[in-house]
């Protein structure tokens, strides 16, 4: 008879540890499996858990492996999603909405008090999906930009980086020589990724069409909108560049830019930290906005390579999950994310507000992309993109890199492909 | 004087198959700079290449990895593919003429038509980046059954009836009498098998994304394709000649079991 | 129906074929079962499938891609199979005489056989390279231009099936010494008798009596051409422009870059068509019945 209050007592604890365990809310956190991307989200989780005892956030960095939108896809099909995500090309954003694998987050009554001090209106609006919701919250970009080696440019008596795609030719004719007098050309202007894949084209073509139409798209309301004269201009410039052997034709080793070999190259923020630990202390390079086609209105923009969070619709805690998607973007870990992997957060305040005077002090190169961050565009809410950029890469491979079509011809059929896979 | 000519061309045909390995095994022990030179040896002696691909890739864990598939699917495919085979071939029960015709006909399926459905059975058993989908959909060999199948109908009745009289299950029988005595059997199957898996590439890209399952293959050919290696050659190749070397161990070897495992292929049933 | 010692015979029967039943329902019915249900349907894994009816089929049959990568898988065939033809039935030839070291000269031909293609690929991109590779420096050398092997939209898969060739050579090499081998010499000393000279005795006994194996040959390698994948994949890319596109990147690249699950398992069965047909065609062109 003594053992029963041992016994209630017993179950009475068991309970109490019980119920306090499952106050503890957890929450599964995805980051890129790029090294300092795990570093920054190690900081942040590890800040969030101390301030949020009852809400702990599990970090786990994507496999790293071929493509983090496969192992999504995948996770999706098996319902083995996380709760947040901060790894999303934008591109798949429209295809897992449909899917009702993500939840729209402007459901959440804060959403627009959150968003619109920190991006700027159209920048934001590209992220929309074809609902009109918002199934994805703007995180970072890498701006495209023009790099290029200042003594190279020197040498060859270039004074001001060129604007505009007359100048670039220009100053193309002058960069590209044969420096060691074997007979062969050495030493090229600029470098064009001549593999045939699809996303190469985001760094070259697309940012380049952003530029020149003033910050159109591919596709306007669904529809095919690129068959212009931007697009055409785009490919003309690229394929003068190829006739006249400005860009190498075929694949070199090794950085070619690093090697002063290639004066000029189309790159995001990320060469900044790799040439502070590679470069020789007398290397000298900057960076510009894209090359345009004359008359062409200021501020030039550029693609922004984005990646944006979104909170999968397996959550059970959608709030607590929006609470650590709020912490993500707030002005300290955006200035982290600076510190950790120097890619620009989509903020329109970077270079006025004090909290990041400091960094951008010791940073100076990254000032310029964080000055043309508020002047990009992402790509668009199609769920064929992929296919779409495919045939655009083989377009060009057919007309810029061999020459082999007209590019009005060139984008003519390409846009009519594309119109064709939309149909289907 | 026709048979030195022979000689001579045989030599010439050997060369032309072998060189390519040879220059392939020195041009990833130069320094990067020398690698499109003719000369099949260098002076500058470098790991160089080597060390580059230990670093940028796991290598080691690939090749344990395909290592432990190989394995587990050959040891699986003997035991089960024999066992099979023995019952299609000295059981009688009815329905077996049935089951062999079938496998004739999984036979004539090409890859291509399987390879999706595959793909989305291993999704939705949530197999995908795990062992087990590298491994189970491989572990019976229909062309393993055939093989066995046609080996043991040869198999002399006497001895079978001899260890049945002794009391000797059928499992029994199998283990004890028919495996000792069909070592050219299982060394054709195994080794066929073994190669085959080994240099399986298509399917470990298929349902394995993870680093830390790939197999070698698969992982040399990753890096091979392009951005990790940024063009350069000489990984590109230190990381080819790791793969090949396990195989041409092996083979140098194995290699007269090979080239008759081989022509076991052509002899049809 | 033999019972001995009491024993069942057929019950042990079904329990060691169970393994492949679950084996062949798993793996093999229900992947076809799905395989043809996906080709009347749209889907890409996460949403839920859409009925298309017969759409698939009216894409594929005004797909230029698709009927690309059956022409690119032609050429292959048109440059490998006579080649590897000719050159295995030489060197084999060559070897069925009493040659001494026949067993190290059969192995350094079969050396390539057993690497892995990767190793292949990745060794021959670097001979192909216009820069830099191995052939073209040999031909500067010599005073001669550089050849565009795999930037060439008309020499990127020629190479390929050169390379393929070299491969592969060893193990039909092997296999035309074990059909040689079974030819009877007396039908070669009959013919010594009738005053047959060498080449009169290969084209009227050697050829037709390997008969069998030169089309288990030509179905091996047909076979296997339209399962290119890894060359192209890790070489070109299937460029440039397509031209080494072959019908199984086509479809990985529908399947695992677009996820287009439905058009892919359509192209599935599109080419498992036409190996059918070409197979067919092979087998009435140069089967011959063999008299004993």
């Amino acid at each position: 008879m003594s053992r029963f209050p041992i016994f209630c007592l017993v179950i009475f604890f068991l309970n109490i540890s019980l119920q306090a365990k499952s106050e503890v809310i957890k929450i599964t956190y995805w980051p890129s499996s790029n090294p300092q991307e795990i570093e920054l989200a190690a900081n942040i989780v590890d800040k969030w858990n101390k301030i949020h005892p009852d809400i702990q956030v599990v970090m786990q960095p994507l496999p790293s492996g071929q493509s983090s939108e496969e192992v999504l896809l995948t996770a999706v099909a098996a319902k083995t999603t996380p709760d947040v995500c901060s790894n999303i090309w934008p591109g798949i954003v429209e295809e897992f909405a449909e899917a009702n694998a993500i939840i729209a987050l402007n459901k959440f009554n804060d959403f627009y008090d959150i968003v619109n001090p920190r991006i700027p209106e159209d920048v934001l609006m590209n992220f929309a999906s074809n609902d009109g919701h918002y199934y994805q919250m703007p995180w970072k970009g890498n701006p495209i930009m023009m790099e290029y080696n200042v003594r190279l440019f020197r040498e060859a008596g270039i004074v001001e980086p060129p604007s505009t795609y007359k100048k670039f030719m220009e100053a193309a004719d002058k960069l590209t020589r044969d420096t060691d007098g074997d007979g062969l050309v050495d030493q090229w202007a600029g470098v064009i990724n001549v593999n045939p894949v699809w996303w190469h084209r985001f760094f070259d073509f697309y940012a380049m069409y952003i530029a020149a139409s003033g910050g159109r798209t591919l596709f306007k309301e669904g529809e095919v909108d690129f068959d212009n004269e931007y697009a055409v201009g785009v490919f003309r410039f690229l394929q003068k560049g190829f006739k006249k052997g400005y860009f190498p034709k075929g694949m070199l080793q090794g950085n070619q830019f690093l090697l002063e070999n290639i004066a000029i190259q189309f790159a995001g923020p990320w060469d900044i930290g790799f040439l502070k630990i590679h470069a020789p202390p007398d290397f000298e390079y900057d960076y510009a906005p894209l090359p345009v086609p004359e008359g062409t209105e200021e501020p030039i923009l550029t693609y922004s390579d984005p990646k944006n969070i979104v909170i999968f619709s397996t959550t059970k805690h959608p709030e607590e999950a929006w609470e650590f998607v709020k912490f993500l973007i707030s002005k300290e870990n955006d200035l982290k994310l600076l510190e950790f992997t120097s890619q620009i957060p989509f903020r329109k305040d970077l270079d006025t507000d004090p909290v990041y005077e400091e960094y951008f002090k010791e940073n100076p190169m990254v000032l310029k992309f964080a000055k043309q961050i508020p002047y990009t565009r992402g790509s668009d809410n199609i769920t064929q993109l992929k296919e779409v950029f495919d045939v655009i890469a083989q377009s060009f491979e057919y007309s810029v890199i061999y020459g082999m079509q007209e590019p009005k011809i060139a984008i003519e059929e390409a846009a009519e492909t594309c119109r064709r896979i939309l149909r289907r | 004087m026709r048979k030195a000519l022979f000689y001579i061309l045989l030599s010439l045909i050997a060369i032309t198959f072998i060189y390519p390995f040879i220059w392939m095994t020195s041009a990833s022990l130069r320094p990067e700079r020398e690698i499109s030179e003719l000369s099949p040896i260098s002076r500058n002696f470098s790991f160089r290449s080597y060390i580059t691909v230990f670093n940028r890739i796991p290598i080691g864990r690939a090749f344990l990895n395909s290592l432990f598939v190989t394995c587990s699917i050959t040891i699986s495919v003997l035991f089960l593919s024999s066992m099979i085979g023995y019952a299609l071939s000295r059981l009688h029960f009815r329905g077996r003429e049935l089951i062999f015709m079938v496998i004739l006909f999984t036979m004539m399926i090409p890859f291509q038509i399987t390879m999706i459905p595959l793909y989305v059975l291993m999704v939705k058993l949530r197999w995908i980046d795990s062992y087990q989908a590298l491994i189970v959909p491989y572990m019976i060999n229909a062309f393993g059954i055939l093989l066995f199948r046609q080996y043991f109908k040869a198999f002399p009745q006497s001895i079978i009836d001899a260890a049945r009289m002794d009391g000797c299950s059928d499992f029994g029988i199998l283990y004890k009498i028919i495996w000792p005595n069909s070592i050219p059997a299982l060394v054709t199957v195994g080794i066929l098998i073994f190669m085959q898996t080994w240099n399986e590439v298509l399917w470990p890209l298929i349902v394995i994304r993870k680093t830390s399952i790939m197999t070698m293959p698969q992982m040399v050919a990753l890096y091979a394709v392009g951005g990790q290696a940024e063009s350069q050659i000489g990984p590109q190749l230190a990381s080819a000649m790791m793969l090949a070397l396990p195989i041409v161990i092996v083979y140098t070897i194995f290699q007269r079991h090979f080239i008759a495992s081989m022509a076991h292929t052509g002899i049809k049933g | 129906m033999k019972r001995l010692n009491g024993y069942d015979v057929d019950r042990v029967g079904y329990l060691m074929v169970l393994p492949y039943i679950v084996f062949f329902l798993l793996f093999n019915a229900y992947p076809i079962i799905f395989s043809f249900i996906l080709v009347f349907h749209k889907w890409n894994i996460i949403s839920p499938m859409k009925f298309l009816g017969l759409e698939n089929f009216r894409f594929l049959l005004q797909d230029p891609l698709f009927w690309k990568s059956i022409r690119n898988t032609l050429v292959f065939l048109v440059i490998h199979i006579p080649l590897q033809l000719i050159v295995a039935l030489v060197i084999a030839n060559i070897l069925n005489q009493k040659i001494a070291a026949r067993g190290f000269f059969r192995a350094s031909f079969f050396l390539p056989v057993v690497i892995s293609g990767v190793v292949i690929t990745i060794l021959w991109q670097q001979f192909y390279s216009y820069e830099t590779g191995l052939f073209n420096t040999i031909l500067m050398k010599i005073g001669l231009d550089k050849i565009p092997w795999l930037i060439s939209t008309k020499l990127a898969m020629p190479s390929i099936a050169v390379m393929a060739t070299w491969k592969n050579v060893g193990l039909y090499i092997v296999l035309f010494l074990a059909g040689l081998q079974s030819i009877p010499s007396s039908l070669y000393e009959a013919a010594d008798v009738d005053g047959a000279t060498g080449v009169q005795k290969f084209f009227h006994i050697t050829i037709p009596m390997l008969n069998p194996t030169i089309i288990m040959v030509l179905i091996i390698s047909t076979l296997g051409g339209f399962s290119l994948f890894i060359e192209p994949y890790v070489m070109t890319g299937g460029g440039p422009i397509n031209s080494t596109l072959s019908c199984v990147l086509y479809i990985y690249k529908q399947a695992f870059y677009f996820n287009h699950m439905g058009y892919a398992a359509t192209l599935g069965f599109a080419v498992a068509f036409i190996i059918m047909i070409v197979v067919i065609i092979q087998r009435k062109l140069f089967e011959t019945e063999v008299y004993e």
